[in-house]
């Protein structure tokens, strides 16, 4: 995962950013603490499910759909075009993978994935760019048209084909999977001591070398190699002045309409790829429906990563493990214990903001956090009514603490007209 | 300008080819696929009308069974049909258009397939046009003379597998995972629980559902993802069977199973799975909870013919053979003795079997 710097010609000047050295550092010792955090509470609790590799395992595979289709978000949004069809573009992918993998295996299926996806990406720019429709409204389009395509196409690929039907495809190969022989077990051995922080670094390292899909590395790999992309190259940087003034880009000689249509063109891309991964890896089959959402919550991710690729990465791995969590065994108690997680956190950044002199909002977190402990310690489980909204709390809780630092692409969702600059 | 119509011209002839292509590649097989009993019978007998849910035919276990029981229907009374499918987001009042539709065009038996008709169907039956047509609802529960309610005593059949769950399991733990937490599902599971309790009360059982949200049915019975999820944990934390009642999701759990590998079994249910799955998947999959939708809804529309339409609940239990277990694989033919032992206790009564946890 990378961190990107701020870019140094669009950053608001009066928000100097700490040298990178630091900024690294910085979040090193806040991956750090949390780590500490969470083991503490899991060794108070007993609540070992909370890092267990198995759990971790599955936030990653929940996670990697919701960041490829975040990571396309990221790159339509740089350029000012809101794709509230990546939904639909991730619908399109999945139908894709479930084709070309069936007739010419995994690989070609990704590509078949990223070409579905790209698809439609292309009809958002033509519609949004060329026409200038509005964003949401050539997004929303876009949805429902692919959620029909796909039941068709769907219909059409697979009716009579064995263990297939025309909602479903049959059952695919799956991608290769890496487990280092040996430390896997010597990992889940030490995993299964329950010591404080060993145990967890231990299932971590596990989750990482124990069955792990290579197209999972191939998707985080995408990640970083955006951030190089958009942030450390030329084209990167005219992509983004695209977003934030295309007037100055069209200007300075920027073909802006053919940046936008690479962003997003490549935006469905990603999201096809997101498809793709639902379909190989986090199940093993395209199905109608298996995409159910995770379109909006990689946009979700998106916001919540401030538009930068290792923001959404951490946002899609948080909402990737509260959803793993939540269908673990004894659930009950593992989110139950996140409540002590909560309390704890709360409880330091009211300690911050009272530093900081922010009188009434540490005041309001101080409370919060009483209750949330109180809570923790008046129940015993939470009722399975509540865990299944756990994604969705969190993603509050974190958006209403972060908002007030989100910066938004400054022309997003507006339509540019060429020569507009004058 | 001329470029965007350029591109746009390119566009639209690239999706032609596209979908020209898949009709040209799976011409005869789709054919064969989509050979639909309602588009060749002629027939002079009754004319019956099947309203699905979302997704309707193709699901291989719910939806395909009531069009089987109508096929058999419409082979032996030499009758008519037609079939209608909801669109994603409906409400009561666009399924209760369909029905009306389908009543207009002079359809009578019309059957709703899913509790989800429950509420359209008894609004539109009594109304006064539509007091003398014939409606049927599966798993529903509308209140109105000229309903039936087809339900299936799914706790019976899930007490079944239960207990061959808990005849075979050799560590002394097992698995439920359930599509939506409701009244409908909490019948497996209740069933299961017991059957596996029956057996040997020391046995851990973990439930899992995927979602507490009825109103989230894609989440709960068409995720796939999910239900490989949550068999995942179950098998990791050392299960070694589970049963599934979670529609669609189930085939997750089916994946889950085979990458579990030997020594874990899964339990299917609604129709015999081990018939549909995957070549991969078939040594995996013990037996399947049957419910035999074909059955109710072949046997309502000859009732229905006949001139004894039945009205209120209509329950298909053990003794009626409306729900069971399968046998395909062979895997439970060691226990069946004991299976066929639990059957007879419970049709005599000598078991009662719980519907809620």
């Amino acid at each position: 995962m990378t961190v990107a710097p701020p870019s140094e010609t669009l950053a608001p000047a009066a928000i100097a950013p700490p040298p990178r050295a630091a900024r690294r550092g910085r979040i090193w010792l806040w991956l750090l603490s949390a780590l500490v955090l969470v083991s503490l509470v899991r060794v108070l609790t007993g609540a070992h499910e909370l890092t267990s590799s198995g759990t971790l395992r599955q936030a990653l595979i929940a996670a990697i759909p919701i960041a490829m289709a975040g990571l396309g978000g990221l790159w339509s949004e740089r350029t000012g075009i809101i794709n509230i069809g990546l939904e639909g573009m991730m619908i399109l992918g999945a139908l894709g993978a479930g084709y070309f993998t069936y007739y010419y295996g995994i690989w070609i299926g990704l590509l078949g994935a990223l070409l579905f996806g790209a698809i439609g990406g292309l009809i958002h720019a033509l519609a949004t760019v060329t026409f200038g429709v509005d964003h949401i409204v050539s997004g929303v389009a876009i949805t429902i048209m692919a959620t029909g395509v796909a039941a068709f196409l769907a219909e059409a690929y697979f009716s009579g084909l064995p263990g297939g039907g025309p909602t479903q495809s049959p059952t695919l190969d799956t991608p290769p999977t890496i487990t280092v022989p040996g430390v896997s077990d010597w990992l889940l051995e030490v995993q299964s001591r329950h010591w404080f922080l060993v145990s967890d670094v231990a299932s971590a390292m596990r989750a990482l070398v124990w069955e792990m899909s290579v197209v999972t590395l191939l998707a985080v790999a995408l990640v970083i190699g955006s951030g190089w992309l958009l942030w450390r190259t030329r084209f990167g940087l005219r992509l983004r002045s695209c977003g934030e003034s295309p007037s100055a880009a069209e200007t300075l000689g920027v073909n802006v309409y053919l940046y936008k249509f690479v962003a997003v063109t490549a935006s469905g891309g990603f999201a096809g790829l997101g498809g793709a991964y639902l379909v190989l890896v986090a199940s093993s089959g395209y199905q109608n429906g298996i995409v159910g959402g995770r379109g909006y919550i990689g946009l979700a991710a998106n916001i919540f990563g401030n538009w930068r690729p290792g923001g959404l990465f951490m946002g899609s791995t948080l909402f990737g493990y509260t959803e793993g969590l939540h269908l673990r065994p004894g659930s009950g108690l593992s989110i139950h214990a996140l409540l002590l997680l909560v309390a704890i956190c709360l409880l330091v950044l009211a300690a911050l903001q009272v530093r900081r002199a922010q009188m009434v909002p540490g005041a309001v977190s101080f409370v919060a956090s009483v209750g949330f402990f109180a809570w923790f310690m008046l129940s015993d489980e939470i009722p399975a009514d509540f865990t299944g909204m756990t994604p969705f709390v969190t993603t509050i809780l974190v958006l209403a603490l972060a908002s007030q630092r989100l910066r938004v692409p400054a022309t997003i969702g507006m339509s540019y007209r060429r020569g507009q600059a004058g | 300008m001329r470029r965007t119509v350029k591109i746009t011209v390119a566009l639209a002839a690239a999706s032609l080819i596209a979908t020209s292509c898949a009709q040209g590649d799976e011409g005869p097989e789709a054919t064969q696929a989509s050979e639909d009993i309602c588009e060749t019978a002629e027939g002079d007998g009754p004319q019956i009308g099947l309203a699905y849910d979302v997704g309707g035919r193709g699901d291989q276990s719910f939806n395909d069974s009531a069009y089987e029981g109508l096929k058999q229907a419409v082979e032996e009374l030499d009758a008519t049909c037609t079939e209608a499918e909801a669109g994603p987001g409906e409400n009561d009042a666009t399924r209760e258009e369909r029905l009306r539709t389908l009543a207009d065009e002079g359809f009578d038996p019309i059957i709703g397939v899913g509790f989800i008709y429950s509420v359209a169907a008894q609004n539109v039956a009594k109304e006064p046009d539509y007091r003398d047509v014939n409606f049927a609802v599966v798993d529903g529960f509308a209140e109105a003379p000229n309903v039936a309610n087809l339900v299936f005593a799914a706790q019976e059949g899930s007490f079944l597998v239960g207990a061959a769950a808990a005849l075979k399991t050799e560590v002394g733990h097992v698995g439920f995972v359930g599509g939506v937490d409701g009244p409908l599902i909490q019948s497996f599971e209740a069933g299961f629980v017991a059957g596996v309790e029956e057996v040997d009360p020391s046995i851990q059982i973990d439930i899992k559902y995927l979602t507490q949200n009825q109103d989230e049915a894609v989440k709960g019975f068409e995720n796939p993802p999910g239900g490989r999820a949550a068999a995942n944990g179950m098998y990791e934390s050392g299960a070694d069977i589970v049963y599934h009642a979670a529609g669609k999701s189930g085939l997750g759990v089916f994946q889950a199973v085979e990458s579990a590998g030997d020594g874990h079994w899964a339990i299917g249910v609604d129709s015999d799975q081990y018939k549909t799955v995957g070549q991969s998947q078939k040594p995996y999959i013990l037996t399947s909870m049957l419910k035999r939708v074909d059955v109710g809804v072949q046997e309502y529309i000859k009732a229905v013919v006949e001139g004894d339409a039945p009205s209120g609940f209509v329950t298909y239990d053990l003794s009626s053979d409306g729900v069971g277990y399968s046998t395909t694989g062979g895997f439970v033919d060691d226990i069946a003795e004991q299976l066929d032992e639990y059957k007879q206790q419970i049709i005599d009564g000598g078991i009662k079997v719980p519907d809620t946890p």
